[in-house]
C-alpha cells in the first residue's frame, strides 16, 4: 500500500510551564521511515517534546510538520500519529481486542475492517492468542505489546514512543527492544523513540536525538555520537561505564594536552600495560565476560574478564592519542 | 502491649458508642415491634398484630410508596447531579475551589435550618422561586407561558416534586466521591481517547462511566439507604406531612407520629422494622444485579 512521506521536522520549537523552559528551541528532523531516538536524563524535554509533537501540549513557538502537513495548531486527533505511553494507558475495562479497536471503534469504521486489522495488528505482535483476555491478566511485557498494537492498528503517519520499555524489568525490556526494532523494519514508518536510557538509545535508534535542559545537544548516528561527541555532555551520557575525563595536567603523563583543556578516553581505550604511566587499582567490578577496573588517577578501565588485575596491586597504563577526546575546560564543546 | 490489644484499646471508644447509641436500640426497638407500648406503661406481648395491623393502614400504604417513589425519583436524579457537578469541577481553573464549596455547603447545613429556607423559597406567593417564575407573567399569578406556577406547599404532586427538589442539592458527599474518583482515573486513558479522536460524549460512555462504575454503584446503594430516611426533616418542617391528608407523609414522619403524638411505640417500632427489612431487601437485590453484570465487566488493577 503507497503511504504518504510522513517525516517529523521541528523549527525553533519553544515551551515553557511558568517560569520553567521545558523546550528552549528545538531544531529536530526525523526523515521519513525512519527511527529517531530522543534521549536525555530526567527531566531534559524530551517527553514534553513529544507531548508537543502529539498536540497534547500546544508550543509557545516554532513550527512542527508531519509529512507536507503543518500541524502546529491543529488538534492531535487530526495530527494522525499513534502514541505509546509509559503506563501503556490500556482500558482496565475493555478486552485486548476491544483495546486495540478503540482508534477504529471510536472512528467508526466499518465491523469487518475492525475485526480485520485488529486480526493482523496483533498477529504482528504477537498478541492473538489474547485477545479475550482483559489488561490485568496481562504480563507487562504482553501489556506493551497490546499497546503497539493499538498503536499499529490505526497505520498513522508517524508513532511516538514515550519510554515504552521503561515499566519492563530488565529481560522483558531487550526482547522487547528487538521487537520493536523488528516492527519498525516491517511496518516501515516514522517512529519518535523517547527513552533515559542511553543503552537503548544505542542499541535502537537509526540516528539519536541527545537532549539537555530542553535542547538538543546533537543528533547522529550511534556510530557518530559514540566515537566523535560533539560536547562533553554527549560524551559522558552515551557508554558503560562513562567517559574518563582528565584535567590537562592529570592527562599529561599520558598524552599532551594544552591548558584548558578536558582529555575524554573511553574505559575500553585505558590499556593495561606492563610498562606504562603506574597506578594503583583501587576496585575491579566484573561483569560477567569483563571487567571494570577502577584506578587512582580518577580512571576507570575496561578489560576482559581473564585480563582483569588484582585489586591493591600497581599496574602500568597507556592511552593511545588516537583515542582520545578533547573538550574546551569551560563550554565543555569539542575540540579537533 | 500486644498488636491485638492495642488494637482492641483503639476501636473501644468507637464499639462503645456504636453499641450503646446504635446496636442497642435497634436491639430494643427490634423487640418492641412484638408489643403493645404507649411509653408510660410497660409493654405488653402482642406478637404479629403490629406487623397485621401495618398491612391493613392504609396510612402506612401511603407512607410506604411515597418512600419508595421518592427513592425511585431521588436517588437517580442525586446521583446524575453529583457525577455531573464532579466531571464539571473537576479540571482547574480559575474559581474553582468556590464552585467546589458550593456544591458541598448545603449537605453541611443543619438540617432544621435547610427546611426552614425552602420553606420561604417555595412560599407560592412570596417565595423566590414563584416570584422568578410569574416573571413578566401575562396576570399576577400566572408566569410568561400562560400557566400557574407550582403551588409547591399545597398541591400534592408540587409538594413531592418540592421535596425531591430539596434532595438534590444536598449531594455534597457524592459530589466530594465522585470528584476524587474522577481525579484518580489516568490523564493517559485521556490523551489517547484525545489522540485517538474520541468525541466528549465517546470519551463519557467509553472511559469514564465505565471506570467510575464501582463507585457509583456503591454511592446508589448509600445513597437509597440515605433517602429513605431523608425525608423525614422536609417532611416535619416544610410540609407538615401534606398537603392533607398525607401527601408527603413518608415512613420516618409515619413513625415519629405514631411513636411520639399517637404513643404507639410498638406499633411505631415494628414500622421501623418493616422499612429495615424492606431497605435490605433493595440492596441485595441490587448486589445480586450488580454482580451479574460485573462478571462481564471486571476491573482489575
Amino acid at each position: 500500500m503507497a503511504r504518504p512521506v510522513s517525516g517529523i521536522v521541528l523549527e525553533g520549537v519553544r515551551k515553557r510551564f511558568g517560569d520553567v523552559v521545558a523546550l528552549d528551541g528545538i531544531d529536530l528532523d526525523a526523515a521519513d521511515e525512519e527511527l529517531l531516538v530522543v534521549v536525555g536524563p530526567s527531566g531534559c524535554g524530551k517527553s514534553t517534546l513529544l507531548r508537543c509533537i502529539a498536540g497534547l501540549e500546544a508550543v509557545d513557538e516554532g513550527v512542527i510538520r508531519i509529512g507536507d502537513r503543518d500541524v502546529t495548531q491543529i488538534r492531535p486527533a487530526a495530527r494522525n500519529v499513534s502514541m505509546v505511553f509509559q503506563s501503556y494507558a490500556l482500558f482496565p475495562h475493555l478486552t485486548v481486542r476491544e483495546n486495540i479497536a478503540f482508534g477504529l471503534v471510536v472512528r467508526e469504521e466499518p465491523k469487518a475492517e475492525v475485526r480485520a486489522r485488529v486480526a493482523e495488528a496483533s498477529l504482528l505482535v504477537g498478541v492473538d492468542a489474547l485477545l479475550e483476555r482483559r489488561p490485568y491478566e496481562l504480563s507487562g511485557g504482553e501489556r506493551q505489546r497490546v499497546a503497539l498494537a493499538r498503536a499499529l492498528v490505526r497505520r498513522p503517519d508517524a508513532y511516538l514512543l514515550d519510554e515504552p520499555l521503561s515499566n519492563l524489568d530488565a529481560g522483558t525490556r531487550v526482547e522487547m527492544r528487538t521487537e520493536l526494532r523488528r516492527l519498525h523494519r516491517e511496518v516501515g514508518a516514522t517512529m519518535l523513540h523517547v527513552t533515559h536510557d542511553q543503552v537503548e538509545a544505542l542499541t535502537l535508534g537509526d540516528r539519536i536525538a541527545v537532549m539537555d535542559a530542553g535542547r538538543v545537544r546533537q543528533v547522529g548516528t550511534p556510530d557518530e555520537l559514540y566515537q566523535r561527541p560533539q560536547d562533553r555532555f554527549v560524551a559522558a551520557f552515551l557508554g558503560t561505564p562513562a567517559m574518563n575525563f582528565l584535567s590537562a595536567e592529570a592527562a599529561r603523563p599520558f598524552v599532551p594536552v594544552r591548558e584548558g583543556t578536558v582529555l575524554g578516553v573511553r574505559a575500553e581505550h585505558v590499556q593495561l600495560v606492563p610498562e606504562g604511566v603506574g597506578a594503583r587499582v583501587d576496585i575491579v567490578e566484573v561483569a560477567g565476560s569483563e571487567a571494570f577496573v577502577h584506578l587512582d588517577r580518577g580512571l576507570v578501565a575496561k578489560v576482559p574478564a581473564s585480563a582483569r588485575p588484582v585489586e591493591g596491586t600497581h599496574v602500568g597504563l597507556a592511552i593511545d592519542q588516537a583515542d582520545t577526546h578533547l573538550f574546551d575546560e569551560d563550554s565543555g564543546a569539542r575540540i579537533e | 502491649m500486644t498488636d491485638r490489644r492495642q488494637v482492641a484499646l483503639m476501636l473501644a471508644p468507637y464499639l462503645v458508642g456504636v453499641t450503646a447509641l446504635v446496636a442497642l436500640p435497634a436491639l430494643v426497638t427490634f423487640g418492641l415491634a412484638f408489643t403493645e407500648y404507649d411509653l408510660l406503661r410497660s409493654p405488653s406481648f402482642v406478637g404479629l398484630d403490629n406487623f397485621r395491623d401495618l398491612a391493613n393502614d392504609d396510612i402506612f400504604g401511603i407512607a410506604l410508596k411515597n418512600s419508595l417513589v421518592f427513592a425511585a425519583i431521588a436517588v437517580p436524579l442525586r446521583l446524575a447531579g453529583a457525577l455531573g457537578l464532579a466531571l464539571l469541577l473537576h479540571r482547574r481553573f480559575t474559581g474553582v475551589g468556590l464552585y467546589r464549596s458550593a456544591g458541598v455547603v448545603p449537605t453541611i447545613v443543619p438540617e432544621i435550618a435547610y427546611g426552614l429556607v425552602w420553606l420561604w423559597l417555595f412560599n407560592p406567593l412570596y417565595g423566590p422561586i414563584n416570584l422568578l417564575l410569574r416573571w413578566h407573567g401575562d396576570s399576577p399569578t400566572t408566569t410568561a407561558w400562560g400557566v400557574q406556577p407550582p403551588q409547591w406547599l399545597t398541591h400534592p404532586n408540587d409538594a413531592r416534586a418540592a421535596i425531591i427538589i430539596m434532595s438534590l442539592f444536598t449531594i455534597g458527599e457524592g459530589f466530594v466521591i465522585l470528584l476524587v474518583t474522577r481525579q484518580g482515573l489516568p490523564a493517559e486513558l485521556y490523551e489517547l481517547a484525545a489522540i485517538e479522536d474520541a468525541t466528549a460524549w465517546g470519551v463519557f460512555r467509553r472511559i469514564t462511566l465505565p471506570l467510575m462504575a464501582p463507585i457509583l454503584l456503591l454511592l446508589f446503594a448509600r445513597d437509597l439507604i440515605f433517602s429513605l430516611q431523608w425525608t423525614f426533616i422536609p417532611a416535619l418542617v416544610v410540609t407538615d406531612g401534606g398537603p392533607p391528608p398525607y401527601s408527603t407523609t413518608y415512613v420516618p414522619l409515619f413513625v415519629y407520629r405514631n411513636a411520639f403524638e399517637y404513643l404507639r411505640y410498638g406499633y411505631a417500632a415494628s414500622a421501623t422494622l418493616l422499612m429495615f427489612v424492606v431497605t435490605a431487601l433493595i440492596i441485595w437485590l441490587q448486589w445480586r444485579i450488580v454482580r451479574r453484570w460485573r462478571a462481564g465487566f471486571a476491573v482489575g488493577g
